[in-house]
């Protein structure tokens, strides 16, 4: 297991009247090479959950396995910088960490801290620029004078060029347009497929995740109520109610489709997956 | 950044708080006058049991005046040092080797410690019991003389309740950018002094820019509102005077009294 969460729990404010356990005795196993969605209402704990993978906040009690480091209760840590290059961690509204003069010397500017020698970095970032669709003309031109999708797809490639094994993201569609949101999402498919990397995806967008993760993790008040594959939890009409989620429209469809006499496999997550399974019958 | 208690409003409800911010901006300067005038023990004696009845109609733990004493330590060490230099009168307290320490030096400094406590005392009280935008309206009323002569008294109360809002939120963010740019490999607390600047320049540039774009923002839904500024407007808080208010004022106005009277007879 890449990563693993053993009896983790996090307090906010700890030792002050307004203590808030933010997370509860957390026991979870992410697999290696899956893409996995974070789901949960606000407050719920995932951003918190998000940032132990980075070593932003360390674990009140239990303890953490993130690739080869393990990160205890109490123990001071030395590898945080290794972890962090191995563990990229895309923010919400990730456009505003960006600052350098130019695009590609700010992309550049987390391979440089990691370690690589400037030639290597400035390729690496060219690589991941040119991966999320920025043109090359614009690389010498200020981050800061981009529109905000750009601005999004600079800060994400700033992480992909860091060579990350795990690439965590925090809601990275919110605010972009649904063009914008769906290549943002393939990218990292694409990242997952032909790379292998392990993604976590921190979502609201329960079509999104049905789509495109094969594993979803349910987070409330802190506590893990389920953990599985994505197609079994969105089947499970009782479930939904209990985590108060709402049913993915392409589930609805499946429904509708199924009930007309068609055979849909539980595996058809997108709408192509449906269309070629239809197609298929109709043939006959 | 939580442990800043000096300036920090504490959101609960008590006689103190209820009182009209108005009433309780004239109650500090007459208290802090108060505080600066008289030079008996007993006077100050007098002033500071009023202060502690009010804090505890204010619901303030002694425990928070303490910890908003505690940044002044250094600074009234220093000062002790100072006046044990300077100040040669009274009588021989006593002797470090040859150099002698006199009553008056001690006594001075003992002084200056009781009106620096008495005075954060009274601040405190204000500004725990008062929510900041609140106190920005008695500011504001209590600028309006000004008008007279031109001066902006409702902007410059808008500008400050507006900075006061936005404190919170720019510690929020700054948090979110420092986190983002440790994610990228920069360390704020070790490295090389060029390292230090790169990771400060990697803080303060985006932190500029969001600041700037909330500003913009801001300032827009301010106009889409009709604001404009130096117009007429009414208030959706209308602050009144009530008996409790002039109760409080009269109060310490009678400690003021009190206190100069203590010059002549005390």
């Amino acid at each position: 297991m890449p990563i693993s969460f053993k009896s983790l729990s996090y307090i906010y404010n700890k030792d002050m009247p307004y203590a808030h356990k933010a997370l509860d005795n957390i026991n979870l196993d992410i697999k290696e090479g899956v893409i996995t969605a974070i789901i949960g209402e606000t407050g719920s704990g995932k951003s918190t959950l998000v940032e132990h993978l980075n070593a932003l906040l360390l674990p009140d009690e239990g303890s953490l396995q993130i690739l080869d480091y393990e990160i205890v209760a109490g123990v001071k840590q030395k590898f945080l910088k290794p972890l962090r290059k191995d563990v990229g961690l895309v923010f919400q509204f990730s456009e505003y960490q960006l600052f350098e003069e130019t695009i590609i010397k700010d992309v550049a500017f987390g391979p440089l801290n990691f370690g690589f020698a400037p030639e290597e970095a400035i390729k690496r970032a060219a690589e991941a620029l040119k991966l999320v669709g920025i043109d090359q003309s614009l690389f010498e031109v200020s981050p800061l004078e981009i529109s905000g999708g750009q601005k999004r797809r600079v800060a994400i490639a700033g992480i992909i060029a860091c060579d990350p094994k795990i690439i965590v993201l925090d809601e990275p569609t919110a605010g972009l347009d649904p063009q914008g949101a769906k290549e943002i999402i393939s990218l990292f498919v694409n990242l997952n497929r032909k790379l292998n990397k392990t993604i976590i995806i921190v979502s609201h967008d329960n079509e999104m995740v049905y789509n495109y993760c094969e594993e979803t993790v349910v987070l409330s008040h802190g506590k893990i109520m389920y953990h599985g594959k994505t197609t079994d939890l969105f089947a499970d009409k009782e479930k939904l109610k209990e985590f108060n989620l709402l049913e993915p429209q392409i589930v609805e469809l499946k429904n509708m489709l199924i009930e007309k006499g068609f055979k849909i496999s539980s595996e058809a997550r997108t709408i192509e997956m449906i269309a070629k399974e239809v197609a298929g019958q109709v043939k006959r | 950044m939580n442990n800043l208690v000096f300036g920090k409003y504490i959101p609960i409800d008590s006689l103190i708080h209820r009182l009209d911010p108005r009433a309780k901006l004239i109650g500090l300067f007459l208290m802090i006058a108060a505080v600066f005038i008289p030079k008996s023990w007993i006077a100050f004696l007098v002033i500071g049991v009023m202060i502690a009845i009010a804090l505890l109609l204010a619901k303030i733990g002694i425990k928070m005046i303490v910890q908003s004493f505690k940044p002044m330590i250094v600074m009234l060490l220093f000062l002790m040092l100072i006046n044990s230099l300077s100040i040669k009168t009274g009588y021989v307290l006593f002797s470090i080797g040859t150099f002698d320490v006199y009553s008056d030096a001690i006594f001075n400094t003992l002084f200056v410690i009781v009106r620096l406590l008495l005075m954060i005392s009274i601040t405190t009280l204000l500004t725990a019991t008062t929510n900041p935008l609140d106190l920005t309206l008695g500011i504001e009323w209590m600028l309006k003389p000004l008008q007279v002569v031109h001066f902006p008294a409702h902007e410059v109360a808008m500008m400050v309740s507006i900075a006061l809002r936005f404190i919170p939120t720019i510690i929020e963010e700054t948090m979110r950018i420092m986190n983002a740019q440790k994610s990228r490999g920069v360390d704020f607390e070790n490295g090389k002094l060029s390292e230090k600047i790169s990771a400060i320049l990697s803080l303060i540039v985006p932190l500029f820019s969001v600041a700037f774009e909330r500003a913009y923002e801001l300032a827009d839904a301010m106009e889409a509102r009709g604001y404009v500024p130096g117009a007429q407007r009414t208030r959706y808080h209308v602050l009144k005077f009530n008996f409790l208010d002039y109760l409080f004022i009269f109060i310490c106005l009678l400690v003021m009294v009190f206190s100069i009277l203590s010059r002549f007879y005390l």
